[in-house]
């Protein structure tokens, strides 16, 4: 996997691993260092691995951070961080190393395994347990960090507010415990790996991960009723949404299955809640036909799947974006319906929010892939702005006695009424109906029905928001979700080495925007198709909505691994 | 000038049934009207919903908010609905298999969630939708189906023991063929604070004429119900043949009902994610 | 009904609303079976139903004039005073088919007329109050009449074989 084509190990960003066996407390290091990065004014992102152990396992914290957006980790790492080496080989693919990395390893915790020698990675040795055990509570992921501040060329403040924010719950005596770790790790060898990052300017920054991100998306987007199934790794969404929910008079209610989950949430969207689950691939796969009803009984819903490995249970706490298909082709019948991918955990928040208000104004379904890179990933990101949509459910609150509930308009929306509004009762169905709802296999109806589902959609005005279109290179990159963070890091690097890169990051899958798509494509003589699945989803969807070239190229990569920048730019 | 009072005809939408001439629904169709009546409902505040089969085709034939969804799901969207609007009357109507069979999954943690709903299960112990096919609850020797021309050959779904073990408060058992003493139980049932289920025995003419022989064997339970004693309801619905009709068991247990008040901004929420 | 405990009804009030609830349930009825057969086209028996429900709704039409000025009590569903699991009029919903003849319809109409006929009769025999017992026998002979008038059509009636359901649904050979 080494990329010969690296441009990540300069001055621009500082990617670290910190691996250690379970309660070893890598994970709460990588917060730390996070939260630190941010107070010296950097964004940056964290990501995860584990063992498959339930608890306790190996676990591994990834961050990198650099003084503008950091949307996708580097093809290597400048530091690794060992607390110790138990099940370090599980990690070796994840964390790419060279001989310009630093090894950070306490002697106590035995030889570096060869594996990790043989890139050629300076080793530097830190006592770890014996500064911890010379201290009350003393910790050696707290030694750890403050030797890796000091390689890394954190300001030790910074990392001593962080470990108060952190720790506080933990009570003063493990916080007082930590600061003087921190010291003893940072003081311990005074020589920092690199000149530091130039720090950006203070800005407002959120930490937050994706799966938080959409839940703030959902929430702006006046989402105030969520049923759901825990499932990895969509559960930290449920969970940071049900306490909030409840506080802005909303509920999340845990269903018995996904097939209740969903077919709750059109309950109460049919009541008049703006209504929402979170989910992933198996359990997109239990709600679908419930989808389909939605979408027939024009009851708008929103379902978030955060994408993870698959077919089947796959690889249930990695990355994938290999369930397009599904979202885009997995009903039965015609039902056509909305399809988004966030470009980035910041744009969880706007894309959510957009998914939730253009099913409630289309009164219809609408899918957000999101994946597990995002999801479970923290970030430290430019604060995202309120954003104000018009759109909302159409609702008629004082139906005439004809009042007909699939109305066919102008622009194929027909104002729903609610329970509780006088006139305005109807049976909404799952079967084909006329106008007023009432159940027809004519012909006729059907056709009209299904017009009026299919006109609602196309005919819409989505604006410039289908998409994020950044140069004007005659080479192109057409990507969607997540990839586009590592799509865009290429596209920086290229850029340094004078070729100009043309992308096109897809955030409004379905309806295709075939005509802004192909104007956006004009003048392109090479394209490539970039997407984290096997089968190059995207790539075959783009044709056979006829928007693709012959010449065009497909880069698709599939989880677990994360696609990264080097890969991209030696394809092309 | 106070509005006069609906009658039961006033609840009845005007749209003319699929089912056959003979069918049990029409008199749970109704008496659930006699009872939205009785109960002087707002037709408006009403919402019955209901999964896939003949019986769950109700909800057009009434006159007030209605949700025909998929087959097996209508607790599932029954409990989303009232979640969302506790002050909406709900009321699920439904078939064995759709409710006992599909949806079995369902039916259970309704029973245990206990939200205020009260959900009338059709019985006619076939699938008749789908022309004529086994449900949980046909009893294993009916070999009249040719899907399952050997009988099913398997022990039938105990609806009533089921609802029990699974938390329900309300349990109660009707007839079609007795109209008066099921409105008194629809009555009850809507009455009743939680989940209320009601199974009606509703024969099926087409599939099923054998149940033309029910009026003979259907009887008011022996036993003093209803009775507040698990135990006791145990006992009493494991000793029947299924075909005893009353409230077995009404005993009062905690209704879920999420009503949160909103008590703060989204705004001040988004804080938490500051640096 | 002639094993049914004894019907009293003393008070002209309780007695009107148990005959409106008698006649308005019987043409509900005999609606539902005409829209039903309608549905299933089987119209001859339908416009048979339409009749009968008609004749139902004219009598509650009546009993609902005598009402005029009397302040009439609520008696909830399952608290009227006859002894059948349905009004009198309205029995035998699962002897209906779609299939059936006008022999048979007959015979479910003329069962559910006797009925109707011998609830009256029992309230005119049981009752202390005159002004009822007068009420009660005019609506029997009026039942009476319709019994009659069915006894007639049914004799005039062709012998017809039973029909015989040529798609019949999915039971085994």
């Amino acid at each position: 996997m080494n990329d010969n084509n690296d441009v990540s190990q300069s001055n621009s960003s500082f990617s670290v691993a910190i691996t250690g066996s379970g309660g070893s407390g890598a994970v709460t290091a990588g917060r730390i260092v996070l939260e630190a990065a941010a107070r010296c004014g950097y964004q940056g992102l964290m990501t995860r691995s584990a063992g498959p152990q339930i608890r306790g396992g190996e676990s591994a914290a990834m961050i990198r951070f650099a003084p503008g957006p950091v949307e996708c980790m580097g093809n290597h790492y400048d530091l690794l961080v060992a607390l110790d080496w138990l099940n370090i080989e599980r990690f070796a693919d994840e964390i790419p190393l060279t001989d310009k990395s630093l090894i950070l390893c306490d002697p106590a915790a035995g030889d570096v395994p060869s594996q990790l020698r043989s890139n050629g990675a300076e080793i530097r040795e830190v006592p770890f347990k014996v500064f911890a055990s010379g201290l009350p509570e003393g910790r050696i992921n707290m030694v750890a960090l403050g030797a890796m501040a000091m390689v890394c060329g954190l300001q030790l403040e910074a990392l001593e507010a962080s470990v108060k924010q952190i720790l506080q719950s933990k009570g003063e005596q493990v916080v007082e415990s930590a600061l003087r770790a921190l010291s003893l790790g940072y003081n311990h060898d005074r020589r920092p790996m690199q000149a530091p990052l130039s720090p950006a300017d203070q800005q407002d920054t959120w930490s937050i991960t994706g799966n938080q991100a959409c839940g703030v998306g959902a929430l702006r987007g006046g989402v105030r009723f969520v049923a759901a199934y825990p499932i990895t790794p969509a559960s930290e969404m449920l969970e940071w949404l049900a306490p909030r929910l409840e506080k802005l008079g909303g509920s999340l209610l845990q269903a018995e299955d996904e097939l209740a989950s969903i077919n709750m949430i059109i309950g109460s969207s049919f009541g008049g809640v703006p209504s929402l689950t979170a989910t992933s691939g198996p359990g997109l796969s239990l709600m679908v036909e419930g989808l389909g009803l939605a979408l027939v009984s024009e009851t708008p819903v929103t379902v978030v799947n955060v994408m993870r490995g698959g077919p089947s249970t796959g690889i249930p706490t990695k990355s994938e974006q290999a369930d397009l298909d599904i979202a885009l082709y997995g009903l039965h019948g015609d039902a056509p319906h909305l399809v988004f991918a966030p470009l980035s955990i910041r744009d969880c928040v706007f894309t959510t929010q957009w998914a939730v208000q253009l099913a409630e104004h289309l009164q219809t379904v609408s899918l957000v892939l999101t994946d597990q890179s995002l999801g479970q990933s923290q970030a430290i990101i430019e604060a995202p702005p309120a954003t104000e949509m018009p759109w909302r459910r159409a609702v008629e609150a004082t139906p005439d006695r004809d009042y007909k509930r699939y109305q066919i308009t102008a622009d194929a929306i027909s104002p729903m009424t609610l329970p509780g509004t006088p006139e305005g009762m109807y049976t909404a169905d799952g079967l084909e109906h006329n106008e007023y709802g009432t159940p027809s296999s004519m012909a006729a109806d059907h056709r009209e029905q299904l017009n009026k589902r299919l006109n609602k959609l196309e005919g819409f005005d989505y604006g410039d928001d289908w998409a994020e279109i950044e140069g004007d290179g005659d080479e192109c990159i057409i990507t969607w979700g997540s990839s586009a963070g590592v799509v865009r890091e290429s596209a920086r690097k290229l850029k340094q080495q004078g070729r100009e890169i043309r992308i096109i990051a897809i955030r409004l899958l379905a309806p295709l925007q075939r005509q802004k798509l192909s104007q956006a494509l004009e003048g392109a003589h090479r394209i490539l198709v970039v997407e984290q699945n096997h089968g190059g989803q995207l790539f075959h969807y783009l044709h056979a909505q006829g928007v693709l070239p012959k010449y065009a190229e497909s880069l698709a990569q599939p989880g677990p691994l994360p696609l990264r920048s080097g890969r991209i730019i030696r394809v092309l | 000038m106070p509005v006069p009072a609906l009658k039961a005809k006033d609840y009845k939408s005007g749209i003319k049934p699929v089912w056959c001439p003979g069918c049990g629904h029409f008199a749970v169709l109704a008496a659930l009207t006699k009872a939205m009546a009785h109960l002087g409902l707002e037709k408006e505040n009403v919402a019955v919903v209901s999964g896939i089969g003949c019986s769950s085709r109700l909800p057009a034939y009434i006159d007030s908010y209605g949700f025909h969804g998929i087959h097996g799901r209508a607790l599932a969207a029954a409990s989303g609905l009232k979640a969302a609007r506790p002050d909406l009357t709900v009321v699920v109507a439904g078939g064995d298999g759709d409710g006992f069979s599909i949806g079995g999954n369902h039916f259970l943690h309704a029973c245990r969630r206990n939200m205020d709903m009260t959900y009338i299960v059709m019985d006619n112990e076939v699938y008749g939708m789908t022309k004529g096919q086994a449900s949980p609850t046909t009893r294993p020797t009916w070999t009249n189906s040719k899907m399952t021309p050997h009988g099913t050959g398997i022990p039938r779904f105990n609806p009533a023991a089921i609802a029990l073990a699974a938390g329900a408060g309300f349990i109660a058992r009707g007839y079609s063929g007795e109209p008066k003493e099921m409105t008194r139980l629809l009555v009850e049932a809507m009455e009743y604070p939680g989940f209320a289920f009601v199974q009606v025995l509703s024969g099926c003419v087409t599939f099923r004429p054998d149940q033309r022989g029910w009026k003979e064997v259907v009887h008011p339970f022996i036993n003093d119900v209803p009775t507040r004693d698990r135990i006791k309801a145990a006992q009493i619905i494991q000793a029947d043949e299924g075909k005893a009709t009353g409230v077995i068991y009404a005993s009062p247990f905690p209704v879920w009902q999420p009503d949160n008040e909103q008590v703060t901004e989204l705004s001040l929420l988004e804080e938490e994610f500051c640096i | 009904m002639s094993d049914d405990p004894q019907i009293v009804i003393d008070s002209v009030a309780e007695f009107l609303v148990h005959a409106l609830e008698l006649e308005e349930a019987s043409s509900d009825h005999y609606d539902e079976l005409a829209d039903s057969m309608e549905i299933h086209n089987n119209l001859k028996v339908a416009e048979l139903f339409r009749k009968l429900g008609d004749y139902s709704r004219q009598h509650a039409k009546e009993v609902h004039a005598r009402t005029e000025g009397i302040e009439l009590p609520t008696i909830t569903p399952w608290d009227f005073k006859w002894k059948c699991p349905s009004s009198p009029e309205s029995f035998c919903m699962e002897e209906a088919s779609y299939m059936m003849t006008i022999a048979q319809a007959m015979e479910i109409a003329l069962f559910n007329e006797v009925r109707g006929r011998d609830f009256y009769q029992q309230v005119a025999d049981n009752t202390a109050n005159d002004e009822v017992r007068k009420i009660a026998l005019e609506m029997v002979e009026e039942e009476g009449w319709h019994v009659e008038m069915l006894r007639e059509w049914q004799t005039s009636l062709k012998e017809e074989p039973p029909l015989e359901d040529l798609d019949p649904p999915n039971m085994p050979e």
